[in-house]
């Protein structure tokens, strides 16, 4: 290699870095570096209100507490109900209003937006609003189903069940729109050719639903599933907003958990602790179906 | 890399980059990608530094200062404002900034706790809930006020309400409303049934029971009893009476077990399970706060009603409340007739301990708790003085006949456990309340025993190690 052969390189990999840098920098501030701190935290034993007891360190000892912990069992319990309740029904929702909109109709474009617009709500407002329409007083859903029958309206969310089934509607309400556009766009990927030959073979709709478009969905309805589960594991301002984690810890989730320990406790290295896990359990879950993913959509063969 | 890294913050050219100086343009733009990132790392610049040193101040006139005061979204905003108007004209060097943090004790602990773990210096003056005072004491964030707030100004107050700002040997706080919960009535309805206000919860059932069968053909929402039983802080204080009552305590009386597994302490928990709520308690009430129930009890929905002191002025305004005139006020039951068992409740002014301006921050606190303006707040928002004078204030006794209520009420309270590790005791408790009374098939035996041994657990590590 010639000198100036090596000069260019070097020249190259240089502004390749420079490029790099700024992004790399804020990814080591903003992701690494809090995730490392909040793992070297989750090591010690801190109590804000016990300065005496320092910050030992004390090892895995937090972890083991944790794993003995019942009230990070149950909300453990709770997260992954939540997970699997709200994404097999966002999924199932998404993929109705994708069918919906994907056809050809006066009025799509204002159905779209319209379909947009609880994603567009932040999610604070939107859990405000669940919590108002099942108010036991002036609430829209006793209104609707008893009117003036004010003796038989329901407590909705003091019964642990059902609590837990409005802050998963709510989710599901807030989010279905967002798995509805990935779903649409994989939709609009399938070429129509396919829908004309089956209807000549003489398919009927649901044999080309069943045959056509759901295999050829399969990337885009694992990439929705791949967001909507990670986002459903973080679930913490609709539980913050509409019960606290009550009642009976029936809506206690792991984040409202860390949130609690961290926060208003002042356990800092337990509650570093509880969000080390659940960076771990969502971690894991991004492996797998990356690996799933990335068999079916990121190395699929050119035809 | 580590080149390039060097060369990036010393702004010296590599030297496999020569034949391209950097135009000024460029340069400028590596400054301000500098100045971003030292802006993204180490915060932007303190308000001090750019400002400098204020001016200095002609002779004899001391120097402005801006004291900044943290404080919830009060009931009455013309009162306060008033007040710290009156005060920012006593002291023309001084002037008030007022951060106004969430109502919800909880969520505004959070906020205040965030600041004060850092040393943040933007903080003053707060208002400190009198359960966190062993915290703020025990992290050092709450200045000692013993060099302030001396005995013959302490005097003044009724002992219950300064000794709660006390942790250890120091005083940390200076009463500002100190409160107890409260039985509020139907007059009206207890009279027309020949009723007094009850003595015992049996009494309060009993009474219940009557009018509620002969008012609900008119009136076929009416509830028994209201108060707060939703999984947050004030179900800590509700269940606390309802267990007082009962004879029974949360804690050993040398507070360093739990005694959630003690037979009254069971009574108490069945007596709410059984007896309140589904029967003269709405169900809806393990979703209630202070403002739902006290709603339902305004909208002439409840014969009987816990709260604390500042239920008083809202349920007699005649543009808020339909029972307004109607109204009375008792003290809670307690585990025998002439006793009642209430939680010590209410707000301390503090100091940070970051504070640059204690000396201002103090002549604040002084003012706004002084008998002047404690009769004003008394008036004008309905909050309980302190001071023992104001009790037999003749003004005061003519504008809210309940305070002798008050006096004994305070005078018995009951304060939650004191610990610097408060707020993980009271999550452990809320969540063993809400599950007792929410959960349909609970093991309540072994739940209390659960909790027991978790609680225990947590109050031995605030014992110091031999």
């Amino acid at each position: 290699m010639t000198r100036s052969a090596r000069l260019t390189m070097s020249r190259e990999r240089l502004a390749a870095w420079s490029m790099v840098a700024p992004a790399l920098l804020l990814t080591v501030t903003f992701a690494l570096y809090p995730v490392a701190d909040s793992f070297w935290l989750s090591l010690h034993h801190i109590f804000i209100g016990l300065p005496q007891l320092g910050s030992q360190f004390v090892g895995l000892d937090n972890y083991l507490a944790l794993l003995q912990d019942p009230v990070a069992r149950q909300a453990l319990l709770v997260t992954l109900g939540f997970v699997l309740l709200s994404t097999v029904l966002e999924l199932a929702c998404g993929l109705m209003i994708a069918l919906v909109i994907h056809e050809q109709f006066r009025g799509r474009g204002l159905v779209r937006a319209a379909i947009l617009i609880p994603w567009a709500i932040p999610t604070v407002v939107a859990s405000q609003l669940w919590r108002y329409i099942f108010n036991d007083q002036y609430g829209f859903a006793n209104l609707l189903l008893f009117g003036d029958r004010v003796t038989d309206y329901i407590p909705w969310l003091a019964y642990p069940t059902i609590a837990f089934g409005i802050v998963v509607l709510a989710d599901v309400w807030k989010t279905s729109s967002f798995a509805a556009l990935l779903i649409l766009a994989g939709l609009q990927l399938i070429p129509d050719d396919l829908y004309d030959a089956a209807r000549v073979d003489g398919a009927g709709a649901w044999q080309r639903f069943r045959h056509i478009t759901l295999p050829l969905l399969k990337p885009a309805l694992l990439l929705a599933l791949l967001f909507r589960t990670m986002d459903a594991f973080r679930v913490f301002d609709l539980v913050f907003v509409m019960t606290q984690g009550g009642p009976g810890d029936a809506t206690q989730v792991l984040q409202f958990y860390g949130y609690q320990t961290l926060f208003t406790e002042g356990r800092i290295g337990y509650g570093s602790a509880v969000s080390v896990a659940v960076f771990l359990m969502i971690l894991a879950l991004s492996l797998i179906y990356l690996r799933a993913i990335g068999s079916s959509l990121l190395e699929r063969k050119r035809p | 890399m580590r080149r390039i890294v060097r060369a990036f913050f010393t702004g010296s050219r590599l030297q496999s980059v020569p034949r391209y100086p950097l135009c000024a343009s460029h340069q400028r733009q590596r400054g301000a990608a500098l100045l971003l990132v030292c802006f993204v790392l180490f915060g932007p610049p303190r308000n001090d530094s750019i400002a400098g040193k204020p001016a200095v101040p002609p002779k004899g006139q001391p120097a402005p200062v801006t004291l900044r005061f943290v404080s919830w979204k009060p009931d009455h905003p013309r009162v306060w404002e008033e007040a710290l108007a009156r005060f920012t004209a006593a002291h023309p060097h001084i002037s008030v900034v007022r951060e106004l943090a969430p109502h919800s004790s909880t969520a505004y602990h959070d906020l205040l706790t965030q600041k004060l773990k850092n040393g943040d210096t933007t903080v003053d003056v707060f208002f400190m809930d009198v359960i966190w005072v062993p915290e703020f004491a025990a992290a050092r964030w709450a200045r000692p006020l013993d060099d302030k707030f001396l005995p013959t100004m302490r005097e003044a107050f009724l002992p219950a309400t300064t000794e709660i700002g006390r942790y250890e040997q120091h005083l940390y706080g200076v009463p500002s409303r100190i409160d107890a919960g409260l039985l509020y009535y139907r007059r009206d309805l207890l009279k027309k049934y020949g009723f007094t206000a009850p003595a015992t919860w049996d009494a309060l059932v009993r009474q219940a029971d009557t009018i509620l069968a002969g008012e609900r053909t008119t009136v076929p929402t009416l509830q028994g009893y209201v108060a707060q039983f939703k999984q947050y802080e004030g179900l800590v204080c509700n269940m606390l009476e309802i267990i007082e009552a009962h004879g029974s305590s949360l804690l050993t009386h040398d507070g360093t077990h739990s005694t959630l597994s003690a037979v009254p302490a069971l009574e108490a928990i069945q007596f709410v399970r059984n007896r309140l709520i589904g029967q003269i308690t709405p169900r809806a009430a393990l979703t209630y706060q202070e403002p739902e129930s006290l709603a339902l009890f305004l909208q002439g929905h409840a014969i009987f009603h816990r709260n604390w002191p500042y239920a008083w002025e809202l349920a007699n305004n005649r543009t808020r409340s339909t029972v307004a005139g109607q109204v009375g006020v008792a003290p809670l039951p307690g585990s025998t007739p002439g006793q009642t068992a209430a939680a010590l409740g209410g707000w301390l002014y503090g100091i940070s301990a970051a504070s640059q301006h204690p000396e201002e921050a103090w002549a604040l606190i002084e003012f706004l708790s002084s008998e002047a303006m404690q009769k004003r707040f008394a008036q004008e928002a309905g909050i309980a003085p302190s001071r023992t004078a104001l009790f037999s204030d003749p003004d005061l006794l003519a504008h809210s006949p309940q305070l002798q209520n008050h006096l004994t009420v305070l005078q018995a309270a009951t304060p939650r456990p004191r610990s610097p590790i408060y707020p993980a005791l009271s999550h452990l408790l809320q969540r063993y309340f809400s599950r007792a009374l929410a959960v349909e098939d609970l093991d309540l035996r072994q739940e209390a025993a659960r909790t027991d041994a978790q609680i225990d657990r947590l109050l031995a590590l605030t014992r110091p190690r031999p």
